[in-house]
């Protein structure tokens, strides 16, 4: 099978200095990748790198055949992958619906088939859609989020640290509506801090530490890797 | 004092003034949401529009109310000009040099102004209008005008901000500008319609203090101070705020003149701008904090 997304050999960062070196990793179609490793680690730069957020000095990024490397971010959004940050990922003085419309911008035509999907997935929006984002859980405001940006039909979704700040209960659910997610032939690549529980639910992993790929490999396989365990998740 | 003669001379100025400041504010607020910076140039560009419609109305011999939408029309396309001008190219650069040029562009507006039409005051009609009388309140006809088409032309814009998906679109790059990039909003239509709205509320503005007062070339630059007055009063990004703050500064002004001599009218307005600064930054309608 070939790989929906591939960064092959990428070099780059902000600016002039570089923050990742070298680092490759593939996704394929129907599957969740999550990219763990230690603070300052470059987690989340590398998924930024994918968006066109960051100056790439070497390498290349292919998605679905086409070199992306240098796409502006509103034609990769278009192209089919769309991007979850960590931070401020909602209008926060906008309603949940209109947080959904926003997402599906580009669209043309109707949205109500996107939105039913949407509101499918994550029935808990759909009862207060007139609500302020601004004003829900941190929860709420992560599947707002994650609604926003599925509602163009991405065939990719990245997620930056979803879980962050979550309680363990959100946490679950937010692994499960991922789950989900995938199910319904969306791949996913998060980054996540809480490596072992990300690492029992993904079905790939990366390490990456100070920028450079480390180890990868199933799951599973990570969490058993003794040197991984004891580099990153605390024995 | 008898409280008819309070609504009738003061209050009533200051509903009217306050329309005009209303209009006015509305433009700074929205061009603070989404271009996050002041427009000094706000004032002298209502000018323009007043001037606009004088000579629509002295070349046409229409009245001041149809050359209204004329004067819109043509401040919006001068507001779209200037932008794309000036202060497209600033647009990366720190905030106060936009700031900064946008009074230089003041300057140039005015100077434009007085050799287009002279330094003198004019008038879009001669004459004294007598006010009608409604069960002892004296109102002009013009200052009825004038409210209503403050309410309806900022009650549009809050239809086409909370309706239209683009009118949304604004909405969501004020809010969360990263984020909008990332949903594929396009920017440089969002600042255009930006620049649409506010030009032809300022003509707007422009046009109704011409129309209850008279027509000078300093007419607008001496609004300025209390329409960024009104704005921050009412919470920076609020339309509904610039409103209530527009309304509150032009009463406040007409009412200060019961304890301090009217040359100091003008004073109201700096005086309500500190006061808000240093006790709630945010408005009265809770807006960002520059």
């Amino acid at each position: 099978m070939t790989a929906l997304l591939s960064m092959e050999g990428i070099t780059g960062g902000y600016g002039d200095a570089d923050i990742l070196e070298d680092v490759s990793l593939h996704v394929d179609p129907d599957e969740i990748v999550v990219i763990v490793g230690p603070n300052g680690a470059g987690k989340s730069t590398a998924m930024k790198s994918v968006f066109g957020l960051l100056t790439i000095r070497a390498g290349r990024m292919l998605f679905d055949g086409d070199d992306i490397t240098v796409w502006a971010p509103n034609r990769i959004v278009q192209r089919g992958i769309c991007y979850v940050p960590q931070v401020d990922n909602i209008f926060r003085e906008m309603s949940i619906h209109e947080n959904l419309e926003m997402g599906g911008f580009l669209k043309k035509g109707d949205l109500s088939a996107a939105y039913d999907r949407v509101y499918t997935l994550f029935p808990d929006l759909k009862e207060r859609r007139k609500t302020l984002a601004g004003s829900l859980s941190g929860g709420q405001r992560q599947m707002v989020a994650m609604g926003r940006a599925l509602m163009l039909d991405p065939k990719l979704l990245l997620l930056d640290e979803p879980t962050a700040g979550l309680s363990p209960k959100y946490m679950e659910q937010i692994f499960q509506i991922c789950r989900d997610v995938r199910d319904t032939g969306v791949a996913i690549l998060l980054v996540e801090q809480h490596a072992k529980q990300a690492l029992a639910f993904a079905d790939r992993g990366y390490v990456l530490a100070a920028g450079k790929n480390r180890h990868e490999g199933s799951g599973a396989d990570l969490l058993a890797d003794r040197e991984v365990a004891e580099m990153f998740l605390g024995g | 004092m008898e409280f008819l003669e309070l609504i009738n001379f003061y209050v009533i100025p200051g509903i009217v003034l306050g329309s005009i400041y209303a209009l006015g504010a509305v433009g700074i607020t929205l061009i603070f949401a989404i271009l996050r910076y002041a427009h000094l140039a706000h004032g002298d560009l209502a000018t323009l529009g007043a001037f606009i419609a004088l000579a629509v109305v002295t070349g046409l011999g229409v009245s001041p109310l149809l050359a209204l939408p004329i004067a819109i029309i043509a401040t919006a396309a001068v507001a779209v000009g200037i932008d794309k001008v000036f202060y497209e190219h600033l647009r990366e650069r720190p905030k106060i040099v936009t700031v900064m040029a946008s009074l230089g562009i003041a300057l140039m507006i005015r100077a434009v102004v007085q050799v287009v039409w002279g330094v003198d005051t004019e008038t879009y009609s001669r004459g004294i209008v007598r006010p009608e009388n409604y069960f002892g309140l004296r109102i002009r006809d013009r200052e009825i005008l004038t409210f209503i088409a403050m309410i309806v032309l900022v009650g549009g814009l809050q239809l086409f901000l909370t309706r239209s998906k683009w009118g949304k679109a604004m909405r969501a790059m004020s809010d969360n500008p990263n984020l909008a990039l990332l949903s594929g909003i396009d920017n440089k239509k969002v600042v255009m319609l930006t620049w649409i709205i506010a030009g032809g509320l300022c003509a707007a503005s422009g046009v109704f203090l011409g129309l209850n007062t008279e027509l000078k070339s300093m007419m607008g630059w001496q609004m300025l101070l209390p329409m960024f007055a009104a704005a921050i009063l009412g919470g920076v990004g609020r339309i509904e705020g610039a409103v209530l703050g527009g309304l509150i500064v032009g009463i406040a002004e007409e009412l200060s003149v019961l304890v301090i001599p009217s040359e100091y009218k003008a004073a109201m307005a700096f005086a309500i701008l500190l006061f808000m600064l240093l006790v709630r930054p945010t408005g009265l309608l809770k807006g960002k904090v520059l």
